[in-house]
């Protein structure tokens, strides 16, 4: 892919990666109003405005963090894509059948779907690894995030009173349990291919 | 894959491969594909984990459920406060706790008129909501016993988490449970969270409500003047002095 340059709302995801408070009180500022509005005119209330804004943000903190997101369109289009997909898939799963979905409303920024359908794949595919995580077992899970809370593995090793070689061998098997969960999930077909 | 490939796959990522061995790994990286794709998910729940307990995260996640409740209760008037309470009950505890300190002036100082810790307000930072809940309401109707209780149950399940700790050893102040609490607030008191010096203001109440006065005075001593407790602690090293 040719490198693009990014655009100047680049400073949010910036701003979020850096968890400058500043900038997440000025996306509420500027962003908030229009998802609040749409999501009241969707049978939804301000509570789950406050929900599906508070959501989007993580993931996409999550997705900044984690690969790096050069955004090359205005973070307004973007942002209010996501939430709006995340408020209609909370729809979905409520079993709400009358959805007025106004595509006016919708940006037609092709960069801004790309982003979009970029960080709505990144999320399903945490909240695979997440409902797997929920799966492998307690020995497994307890190890997994002691190792990731203290990160040094010569410290895990000893707060739970096993050696260094052995805790960073279970570390590996346990994540390779974890990757054969979501491989065997009926959804990973449809994420990775 | 097997066994020997994912301890393979985290070697690879520790960068703990001889030569040799990376060699051959890169290798077969480039010409099986199955232990391509295996790898790349490995990668990639790895960096999930990264991403979902790294510090960086919880501090991010906390920051957005302070800023989101602030927006949104004053967009809307009905809802509750549910992050800063806490903060003004302690800055108007210290207000009281003050205005009777110029009363009692000629008086000696106590734990009573110093500890100044308010209500508390654990909710937005943890996912076991229920216990957390049930602490906050026990430390704050001063039931401390079944808070102590609480707070160690919440300990177990996340040893490293210094709010707990903190309020854990305040409790324990109140029960004069002074080893406990004085171990935990030096701990603290060496750490690097935010709880860092309050340990030491904790620490230096807890010395004074054992009548050890001078123990008292050099821990407050060694609190720094950056520090948002320097004030306090100034006044009650002139009260002793």
């Amino acid at each position: 892919m040719k490198y693009q340059k990014p655009h100047e709302d680049q400073k949010y995801i910036d701003g979020l990666v850096q968890n400058n408070s500043f900038v997440i009180q000025s996306i509420y500022n500027k962003f908030a109003p229009k998802v609040i509005s749409y999501i009241k005119k969707n049978s939804g209330d301000e509570t789950n405005a406050q929900d599906i804004i508070q959501e989007t943000i993580i993931t996409i903190y999550n997705q900044a963090k984690d690969k790096k997101l050069v955004l090359t369109c205005p973070f307004d289009a973007y942002f209010f894509l996501l939430c709006k997909r995340k408020w209609l898939n909370e729809l979905k799963k409520r079993g709400t059948k009358e959805v007025t979905i106004n595509e006016e409303v919708l940006s037609k920024d092709d960069d801004a779907f790309k982003h979009a359908e970029e960080t709505s794949l990144y999320d399903e595919k945490y909240h695979l690894f997440k409902e797997m995580f929920n799966q492998i077992g307690t020995a497994c899970k307890d190890l997994l995030e002691a190792t990731f809370k203290i990160k040094s593995m010569e410290e895990v090793a000893k707060s739970l009173g096993v050696t260094y070689a052995y805790a960073r061998k279970k570390k590996s098997l346990c994540i390779g349990k974890l990757t054969e969960l979501i491989k065997a999930s009926p959804k990973y077909n449809q994420l990775y291919n | 894959m097997n066994e020997q490939d994912y301890i393979l796959f985290e070697a690879y990522l520790t960068e703990s491969l001889s030569k040799e061995e990376l060699a051959s790994f890169e290798e077969r990286l480039l010409n099986d594909k199955d232990f391509k794709s295996a790898f790349e998910l490995y990668k990639q729940v790895n960096g999930f984990l990264e991403q979902a307990y790294s510090k960086d995260a919880q501090e991010f996640k906390s920051n957005l459920e302070t800023i989101s409740s602030d927006y949104f209760n004053s967009t809307s008037s009905q809802k509750g406060k549910v992050v800063s309470l806490w903060k003004y009950a302690i800055a108007a505890s210290v207000v009281i706790i003050f205005g009777l300190f110029m009363f009692n002036n000629f008086s000696n100082p106590t734990y009573g008129d110093f500890a100044d810790y308010g209500e508390i307000n654990l909710t937005i930072r943890s996912i076991q909501g229920d216990v957390i809940k049930d602490a906050e309401d026990a430390f704050n109707s001063k039931d401390f016993t079944k808070a102590d209780k609480l707070f160690t149950e919440l300990l177990e399940a996340d040893s490293n988490n210094t709010e707990i700790q903190y309020y854990k050893a305040i409790a324990n102040i109140e029960l004069s449970n002074y080893n406990t609490a004085d171990t935990l607030l030096e701990n603290l008191s060496k750490g690097q969270s935010v709880y860092k010096h309050d340990a030491l203001w904790y620490l230096a109440l807890s010395k004074l409500k054992q009548e050890k006065n001078d123990e008292c005075l050099n821990i407050l001593k060694t609190i720094p003047e950056e520090s948002e407790v320097y004030d306090k602690a100034q006044k009650l090293v002139k009260k002793l002095d």
